[in-house]
Parts: C-alpha cells; structure tokens; sequence
C-alpha cells in the first residue's frame, strides 16, 4: 500500500498536524498562542456577542499595543539571557517626565517626545553598565534601578503633588495613540504595527539581531565568532527603556494623563507576553511575533474573565496571570530546564 | 610526609587560631557589622545634634520594632539565596498573611494563636509552591517566583480588598511591647535574639550543611550524594515561613493590614541579605547577615532623613543601595583575588 | 580471582568509537595502570568501570559478579571509589567541611562543629597529610593541595576498589612521594587500584601491571618490570595501518608571519615560537600543558601578564577576538559545540557571524549577497546538507567542524589557529580536513596545529614544538618528526631520568 493513502491519511487533521509537528518548538509556541487567542475572543464571543464587535476587539487590541510595546524591550533582553524588572517605573518616571516638560502643549512635543526616549536609552544603558562592567545580575541591577526610579519620581514629585502633575498630554500625543485615521482603527494600532514591522525587521534581518541570537545562544561562542557582547547587551538594555518610555508616553496619552503606579501591571504582562509567546527564557530563541501573540493574550484574557462578573475582579486576574505563565513555562519548560 | 607518622598531639586549635581562620573567611560578614557599628554611632551623634539629648529605648525599640519585618523576610530570603536561587514572591507573601492576619484574628488567645500558626502554614506552603516548580520542576526561580508572586499579591487581594482589619491590642503587644521589669527590653529585641539563636542551632543540621555544598557547587554535592532537589524544596518552605512570620509581625506592627503594602519587602529583603555580606551566587555567607543587612539598611535610610531629605525618596535609596552593595561586594571580590 | 573487570566495552560519543570491545581486568591488592595516548579510551574505561556512563556494549563484573552501575553512588555502595580528574570538593567551605561531609561528628542530630577540626586533623593524620590546617578554605588551597584533599576524602571511605584518573598532574613533587606511600599503604590492605598516568617514572615504580589501550582497545598487559620506556612508547603510538596520510612539501623560503616572545600569565611561562608564511606548525605535548591557554591568548582571548605577539613582524594588541580577527587571526575552539558554533542558529548565521559588519549595510544584512558567499564555502568545503537554513545542531560532527573552519575561511584570515580540529571527526572528515590544510599551507597561510593525534602531527606538520608546563621544550623538523618522538619529549619528567620505586618512596634505603 503507498504511504499517504489509507483511510486515516487523507484527514485534514492528520496532514495539519503534521506540518505542526515539523515546526521548530518556537514556531510552534507561536501558532499555539494565537490559536489560543482566537479561543479566547470566541469563548468571549459565545458569553455576550458584543464581546467579538469590531469596536471591542480594536480596543481590547489597543490595550494589548500597549504590554506589545513594553515587551518589545523585553522581547530583546530575554533574548540574550537577561531580564529587565525595572520597566514598571522606567515607564512612569518617564510617562510623568513627558507630561511635566510638555505641559499639554503641542508646541513642546518636538523636543519633550525624544527627550523621553533618549532618557529611556540612557536609564537601559545604566542598567546594561551595571551588569557589564560590575557582574552585577540582571535581576538585581533592574529590581534596584526601579526602585531609583520609583523613589527618584515620587521624591522629586513631591508624591505627585506638584503642579506640573496632572498636564495632560499634548492633544497631538493623544491623538496619536486614540484618534482615528482610519474609521474605527485606533491610531495606537497603527504604531504597534510600525513598532511590530520595525522590531521584526531588526531582529530577522539586521546585523544586531542576528548578534543577539548569538549571544543569547552561548555568550562564550559569540565571543569568540568576534561579537562585541558588551556592545550587545549596552543596546538591548537600551532599546528596553526606550520601549519603557514610550510605553509611558502611550498610555498616559490613553488616559490622557500620568497617574502614580501606572507602570506596574507592565513587568508581569512584558514578561508573560515574551513567555506565552514562545520565547525560552535562556535566551536564544524566540520571536517578536511570539510575544505579539502573547500580549494579545494576557490582555484579553481578564477581558474574558470579567464577564463571568467575579466578586474581586483585580484579585482573579492577578491570580489568573501569575497561573497562565506557570503554564507556559511548564508547557515549553522542557528547554529552559536546568540540567 | 611519610606514610605512617605518628598522629600528632589533638586538641592544637585553640580559640585564637580559629578566630583568625573565621574572620578570615567571613570578611564581608565583619564588613557589614562595621558598617552597621559605624551607622549607629553616626545615628547616635545625628539624633543629639538634633533632639539634642541622647536616643533612649523609645527609639530603640521603634528601630528594631520597623527593622524586623525586613530581618524576618531577609531571613527567608537568605536560605534561598543560599542555595544560589533568589525568591522574588516574598513581598506577595507578606501582602497575603499579613492580610490574612488581620482580617481573621479576633481577641480571644485560641484565635491569636490559631490565626498565627496558620499564618505561618500560609507563608510556608506558599513557599514550598515556590520550591515545587523550581526543585522538581526544575524552572528558573526568577520567573517562577515573579509568577507566584504575582498570584499572591491576588489572594492577597482576594482577602481583602482595601487596608483595614484589626490586629488584637495583645499581640501589637506582645510583638511590640516591652518588658517593664528588664528595664523596658523591647520584646522585638527579644525575637532578635531568639532568631540568632534559632540559627546557632539550624546551622548545625545536615539539613543547612546541604544548603550551602548546594550553593557551592550544585554539581559536586550531587557527586558527594547530597539530596540536592529535597534540600532546594527546603530552603523555599523555610523562606515563605519566614515570609509568612515577617507578614505577620508587620501586620501586629500596623495593628492592621494591607495587601499591597508588603511588595516592597521583595526588594529590600535582597537588598538587607547582600548589605549582610551574602553571595547572591549561593555558598556564601551567615543568614545573621540578613539581619546585620537590615539593620543597615533601615539605619541608612533613618540617618539620610535626619538630614532632611524628603522621605518620599525612600526607595531611590533602597534601589541605590541595593545596587551599590553588589557592586561593593564583586569590587571586594576582585581586590582579594588580586592579592592572592 | 580479578575484583574488577570490563569485558568486550565498546563505547561511542557522538559517531566517535571511544572504546572498541575493549576488555580490563584488575586484581584485589595489585596496582594496575592503564597507560596510552590521548584519546586512546583509557580514560573512558575508566569512567565506565566507575559508573559514570554506561557502555554501549559489554559487560563489567566485580568480584565476578556481574553489575549494572547506574551511577558513582551504586558503584560506591559496592565499594568502588574513583578520584577524578574534576574535584568534587566545596570551595567555600573548610577542609573539615569537605572531609566530614556526611559523616561529621553529631549530638542529637546535630553537627558538633567545635569537634570538627579535631576529627578532621584525626582523618589527615591517619593517612599521614601534613601541611594542611582542616580550618582552612578549600579555595585557598593549591591545586595540588585540593587533590590531597579529594584523596583523603576518597580514601577514608575504605573502598575495596580505587580508580584514579591521572592522581599525579596537579601534585607537587612532596605531594607526589606522599600519594606513592598512600598507595603501597592500601596495596599492602589489600586494596586494588587502577591508574592513568602519563609519566613513565610514576609507571614504573608503582605499577604491578601495566594494560596498554591504543585506539580504543587494550593491546597488551604486561607485568611493570617486563615492559620498558620505550616498549611503551612504541605500543602507545604503533603504526595506524588503516589511515593514509597526506605530507606537505618543504617550505620553499622561510618568511615569519605570526610569532610570540615571552607569553606568560595563566598556563603560560615564557612561550616563544616563530611560525613562517606557508607553514603548518604542529603544537604537542600532554594535554594542559597551557596549550589552550596560549590558542586563547593568540587569539585575543586571553590575559596574559608580560610578553608580545608579532604579525608579520608589527607587534599587535589583541585585547578581544574581534582586534584578532582584525588582524587577520582565526581560531578553531577545542569544543566546536559549546565554543564553536551556535547549534541551534542555521550554517548561514554559523558561517557569516564574524563578518556581519561587511556583509550589511546600514546595519541590515544583503542576503543574497550572504547566501552567495556562503554557498560558495559550503561547496568547496563538501558540507553535506539540504540548504543553509538547516541548524548547524543537526549536522554530523564532521560537518559540523568544516562549517566551523568555513567561517573562517570566509573572514578572510591568514593565520589560522586550529585547536585540536580532528577529535570526534569520521575518517573521511579527517582527510578532506588534511586536504584543506595542506591546501591552505600551499596558498600561503599560516596554521598552527594543535593535536593529540602524534601520527597524525607526524605526517601533516612542517614542524613541531612540544609544549610542557606553559612553554616549549622540544622542537622537531622533517624526518626527526615522528610519534614516538612526541610522546618522548612530551612524557619526560624534568629533572629525572631514573623511575622512583614504591620502595624508596615508603622511605626504605635504595
């Protein structure tokens, strides 16, 4: 009998399944998380139909954009072995900065916009010394750098009592992140999707993507295929604040103010999206298409919880999150294992 | 030397020799406790430049009374850190039993005492979660404990929503208090000491020699036959009790409780246990440094507000110091290593 | 009745034939000692009597017994204890926490610790250590004072059955004269233990037998006084019939292309050689004589205090591989996989990693330009593969190397370091890897080879320096360039000529 030609070989199922299986794991991952998000807006859709109108998926996709953005910077720091904790306060110091310099006016954007990106690059690249030159671990450098930055707002703020404190953001900010160019379609939308092109691009097809895979690989190896590991990881740290910055500038444009803790729901949901999304979290392996994926997921999934209306909604979705990335580490944990 | 000489003559160790060799070899220990020395006698001269008269056992016992919540947790964190892993779910530990306390402690003793203990069972568990997915598991204890911490912080939550409950006066009492007939000895003092003395005794149990051949060399200690994965479940069940213990000491401190208030204890227990001249790389390093660190940390905080900086800054300096204590101690390691 | 023996083992790793149905047997109260090149599988032997892997094929038998050993701890339950190479000792705690792990003086289930430096010093003077305070750090303690310490806590197990892998390397010479009266000692109790070593006077005088092993299988046991330096030598490296090996012409004119003067720092004490344009310049010597530490420090890699390096006679700084690569410097690691090559990235991002930069422009990477490049490497190199997408993880280790090799000849460099190229390579591989080198002499580059194959450095080397305690003794050209050459200048102690006996070392009159 000729292979492929029974009974059970011409289900779709089976030929489907075999070109999963021929994926690489972090393909894989990748097809897993967003079939899961599409699991998740039809069980949303079957509870209240409304949950699947075009106007609900745009903005729940919009608060995705803004853990995308964030885990943007962390998508390149897990890759290359590290992690980056002191995104939550990076992005409220600098969110907070941006509207204090601005003032609500758009005449400031020209220079307040990239005055909070070039802060961001510069508080990474701190980061990134610590750990270069001093061996200090990642996880420490960030955890302590948050901290400075938490203390360094809420002291020079005054506890967020100065009078600065509540500008709103420039109207052309704000518009960039919930106005419409396109009928329906949030701006924001449209600079994920800049930010998605951008980083896919970087790191499929750039010289410094495919140096951070090297390096995230085996840091000795790259070393010595002449890679400057350094320079590397003082970049990706870099680029992770900037993500934090304008992380920031988006959603206090979203709110159209800066608000105190603005910033912490952002290390977990960076950390889950890259996670979900299929990337090891050695270093080495894994796609910002992943953690897009993921973002999706870990946003829209207290979205889903919420309608079954629990009692203590911020309680089941702490919970929910802290359990969904035990379960990708578990489901795709076989690699990051330790021996 | 020779294949058989004579045993030589026993008992040439003398207390001097073996204190020369233990300080020695515990060089960032005695680091940190000159520091902490210089750091009182600096708050001695700062509080009577200001108040100007001597600090007494009010404040005595206010500093040990807000040292302690950060020595318990910085005790727990120590025995992971020990073992070359850290624990990043000890401020969602806090927040939970320290919610839990106050919302289920009522005045009677068998409530009091009840209550504690399944407090203590709380932080526990919680820690054996921890110890679970990373020993058996074998996940990487960053992102395993920033997961569970993040689902503590939930429960917590899920306790109790806003800060509130209420402690009873006798606990805030007993924790708190003092003992009029031993000159006003703050009881937290009391707890200090008994936690040193907890700890002559646990280091002394296979159980910790284990520990630290883990942090040493994982790999050797599996080659020397040490239960490495029950051991490393161990060290977790230890922190989350002690977690659990700094939980419920903070909510008798407050006489009430708050779920999120406990978060920043994550930081400032790793913070306290490398200001304790412990090797965040595992194998190095007594659990009293986490108290030492403490101490430290609390008193450089105390000392920086006594010359007007704006308390808002807290953590700025929590951060910083933190920061700058790992750099101090790889800095110490290299100077030692060059004179080698 | 023989306490230990391994019959008919076989052994692979990878594709790489360890151990060829080797048999060994060892008898209670003898010392045996298991000698051979590099890569001969006595080492492997070893590790599998010990239970540290399982062989492929055969059996082990202890007191007759047949025995599946399924890890150190089984093999200790049935009193086999194994010093090896790599301590098992814990840095940061004392002397006395090392020896005493597990078996530490208790009241009531808990340590006494104040008795433990007393119980310690008993241990040490029971097998006559001195020098060594049971307070002191084991990470304070010298090399050669550690393995001290790893024998005393081996040995105070009273094992029935001691392997020792290479006891001797790290000891100083008092500490070696100490382990010989160790061992008469336990061979006096009735001990059995099995040994490698490299050194010929360690041999002699403490060997009952000696097995020789030679390409994976044992060819011979002879009694320690039947078998002389050069018997030993001569079965060692014998003559492998089945490998054909391609010879380099003579260098037409000698213009120096790559030298170092002096290089000392870690493993190295004052390394000097020249190599000249065109020339393949063989690297020998026993494994970690500072041979890898001076690969590293050719390459950038590696500190080293005082000393320079020249590249066609300009003195250059190499403060990282990139600044090597720069000058033209390549190097092939000891371990492709885990110093190498990016297992699970593709042969394309394998192959153009060190020359990214001229490939891009702007920082975005010309693929096509990339995949040409690579294509045309691949094909002269013979890599056997679908397409340069495949992860370089999936390849055999053949392949594997000429990807490794590939890259740089891509990068363009003229001075190529090769480190020991040929360990766990097909014979196939093997030849076109010779067929490349000596192509690559003949276009005018200058190789440095590094091998513990001797044949191997016989045939296809212009020259050879042999490298002993972190600089080179011995230098041999043309026709003097032979394996038994090598093994000689590699294996002779400095300083003595005749073998030390069991009996002078237990203090007994000569």
């Amino acid at each position: 009998m000729t292979p492929g030609s029974g009974p059970g070989n011409d289900s779709p199922f089976a030929s489907l399944a075999a070109r999963v299986r021929r994926l690489s794991p972090t393909m894989r991952a990748v097809t897993l998380a967003y079939t899961a998000d599409i699991v998740l807006f039809v069980i949303g859709g079957l509870h209240r139909s409304s949950f699947v109108q075009f106007s609900n998926i745009t903005s729940l996709l919009l608060l995705s954009s803004f853990v995308g953005i964030a885990a943007a910077g962390q998508t390149f720091v897990i890759l290359i072995g590290g992690i980056d904790l002191s995104i939550p306060w990076v992005l409220n110091s600098l969110a907070i900065m941006f509207t204090t310099r601005s003032l609500g006016l758009d005449g400031n954007v020209w220079w307040s916009v990239p005055l909070a990106l070039a802060a961001g690059l510069g508080i990474g690249a701190v980061n990134a010394l610590g750990i270069v030159l001093f061996d200090v671990p990642a996880v420490v450098m960030t955890l302590g750098m948050n901290g400075i930055m938490q203390g360094a707002t809420l002291g020079l703020t005054s506890g967020f009592t100065c009078p600065q404190c509540n500008s709103y953001v420039p109207p052309s900010v704000q518009n960039a992140f919930t106005g419409t160019l396109f009928p329906s379609v949030p701006n924001g939308l449209l600079v994920w999707a800049v930010i998605i092109i951008l980083v896919g691009l970087v790191l499929a097809f750039s010289t410094l993507g495919r140096r951070v895979y090297a390096v995230g690989n085996n840091v000795m190896a790259a070393y010595l295929a002449g890679v400057n590991t350094r320079g590397v990881t003082i970049i990706v740290y870099a680029l992770s604040g900037m993500f934090a910055a304008i992380t920031g500038i988006a959603l206090a444009a979203f709110g159209s103010q800066a608000t105190l803790a603005m910033g912490d729901p952002y290390l977990f949901a960076s950390i889950s999206a890259v996670v979900i999304g299929g990337a090891s979290i050695l270093g080495g392996r894994g796609m910002y298409w992943g953690t897009v994926a993921g973002a999706i997921f870990i946003t829209v999934l207290p979205a889903v919880l919420l309608q079954y209306q629990p009692p203590n909604p911020d309680a089941v979705r702490k919970i929910a999150d802290g359990v969904v990335i035990l379960v990708a580490l578990l489901l795709y944990g076989r690699e990051a294992r330790e021996t | 030397m020779s294949a058989t000489a004579a045993p030589a003559p026993r008992g040439r160790f003398s207390k001097r020799m073996r204190l020369r060799y233990y300080s020695a070899q515990n060089v960032p220990l005695l680091l940190s406790l000159g520091l902490l020395a210089a750091l009182l006698i600096l708050y001695y001269f700062l509080f009577i430049a200001r108040e100007g008269r001597a600090p007494g056992n009010f404040e005595l016992t206010t500093t040990v009374n807000n040292t302690l919540t950060t020595g318990l947790a910085a005790m727990g964190q120590a025995m992971v850190v020990l073992t070359g892993g850290i624990d990043l779910s000890v401020g969602g530990i806090i927040d939970m039993t320290n919610a839990f306390a106050a919302v289920h402690m009522g005045t009677s003793t068998g409530s009091m005492i009840g209550v504690s203990l399944l407090v203590l069972l709380l932080g526990t568990g919680a820690g054996l979660i921890n110890g679970l997915l990373v020993a058996y598991g074998r996940l990487q204890p960053i992102v395993v404990t920033i997961a569970t911490l993040t689902i503590y912080q939930g429960v917590a939550i899920e306790i109790m929503n806003t800060p509130g409950g209420q402690i009873p006066q006798a606990m805030t009492d007993m924790f708190s208090g003092t003992i009029p007939r031993l000159g006003y000895l703050p009881n937290s003092l009391v707890l200090l000491a008994l936690l040193i003395v907890f700890w002559q005794i646990l280091r002394r149990t296979p159980f910790v020699a284990t520990l630290y051949a883990i942090g040493n060399d994982a790999r050797a200690a599996r080659a020397n036959g040490a239960a490495v994965v029950r051991t490393r479940l161990a060290a977790f069940g230890l922190s989350g009790f002690f977690s659990g213990f700094a939980g419920l000491y903070f909510a008798t401190v407050n006489t009430s409780g708050d779920p999120t208030s406990g978060d920043t204890f994550t930081l400032t227990s790793i913070a306290a246990v490398v200001l304790g001249g412990i090797s965040l790389f595992g194998g190095r390093g007594s659990a009293l440094g986490a108290l030492v660190g403490a101490f430290i940390l609390n008193l450089i905080l105390i000392v920086l507000f006594f010359t007007a900086i704006d308390q808002e800054y807290t953590d700025l300096f929590q951060g910083l110091f933190l920061i700058l204590a790992v750099v101090a101690s790889v800095l110490v390691g290299r100077l030692l290593q060059r004179g080698r | 009745m023989p306490s230990i023996e391994g019959l008919s083992i076989s052994k692979s790793f990878g594709g790489v034939r360890a151990l060829r149905e080797a048999s060994f047997s060892a008898e209670q109260g003898e010392v045996h000692a298991l000698v051979g090149e590099n890569g001969a599988g006595k080492s492997t032997m070893i590790k599998i009597l010990s239970g540290l892997y399982p062989p492929d094929s055969g059996q082990i038998r202890v007191h007759n017994q047949p025995v599946s050993l399924g890890s150190p701890q089984a093999a200790l339950q049935l009193g086999m204890a194994t010093i090896f190479q790599e301590l098992t000792l814990l840095p940061y705690m004392t002397v006395a926490e090392n020896l005493l792990l597990d078996r530490e003086p208790r009241f009531g289930g808990l340590i006494r610790r104040g008795a433990m430096p007393d119980a310690a010093q008993t241990l040490l003077d029971q097998y006559a250590v001195q020098g060594l305070n049971p307070l002191e750090l084991v990470a304070n303690l010298t090399l050669g004072r550690r393995q001290v310490v790893e024998i005393v806590k081996t040995v105070s197990r009273q094992p029935r059955i001691l392997f020792l892998d290479e006891p001797t390397s790290a000891l100083a010479e008092e500490e070696v004269k100490w382990l010989f009266g160790l061992i008469a000692d336990l061979r006096r109790r009735g001990v059995c233990m099995v040994f490698t070593s490299h050194r010929w006077n360690e041999i002699k005088g403490l060997a009952d037998r000696i097995t020789v092993f030679r390409n994976g299988a044992s060819v011979g046991v002879f009694a320690g006084i039947d078998l002389s330096e050069e018997g030993a030598v001569e079965l060692m490296t014998g003559r492998k019939l089945d490998m054909q090996y391609p010879e380099p012409p003579p260098l037409a004119k000698r213009t120096p292309v790559f030298a170092a003067h002096d290089l000392a720092g870690r493993g190295l004490r004052g390394a000097t050689f020249t190599s000249y344009e065109g020339e393949i310049l063989g690297v020998g010597g026993l494994a970690g004589q500072g041979q890898r530490d001076l690969f590293l420090a050719l390459f950038g890699a590696g500190r080293f205090k005082s000393g320079f390096i020249d590249v066609r006679g300009a003195r250059v700084r190499l403060r990282s591989p990139r600044a090597a690569i720069r000058a033209g410097i390549a190097l092939v690691p000891e371990d492709r996989k885990t110093e190498g090559l990016l297992l699970p990235l593709s042969i394309r991002a394998n192959l153009s990693l060190p020359i990214l930069g001229r490939l891009s422009r702007a920082g975005i990477i010309h693929r096509r330009a990339e995949e040409i490049l690579n294509r045309s490497i691949i094909e002269q190199l013979a890599v056997r593969t679908p397409s340069q997408e495949q992860p370089v993880g999936m390849l055999s280790g053949g392949n594997q190397q000429k990807v490794l090799l590939g890259r740089w000849l891509l990068s363009g460099a003229r001075i190529l370091l090769l480190y020991d190229i040929t360990r766990g390579v097909d014979v196939a591989t093997k030849h076109d890897i010779y067929e490349l080198i000596l192509r690559l002499a003949a276009e005018g580059h200058t190789l440095l080879f590094y091998s513990t194959d001797t044949e191997e450095l016989a045939h296809i080397c212009h020259r050879v320096i042999i490298m002993r305690e972190g600089r080179f003794v011995a230098e041999l050209e043309g026709q003097a360039i032979t394996p038994e050459a090598i093994v000689a200048a590699a294996i002779r102690v400095p300083g003595s000529d005749r073998p030390l006996s069991a009996r002078q070392a237990a203090g007994a009159p000569a």
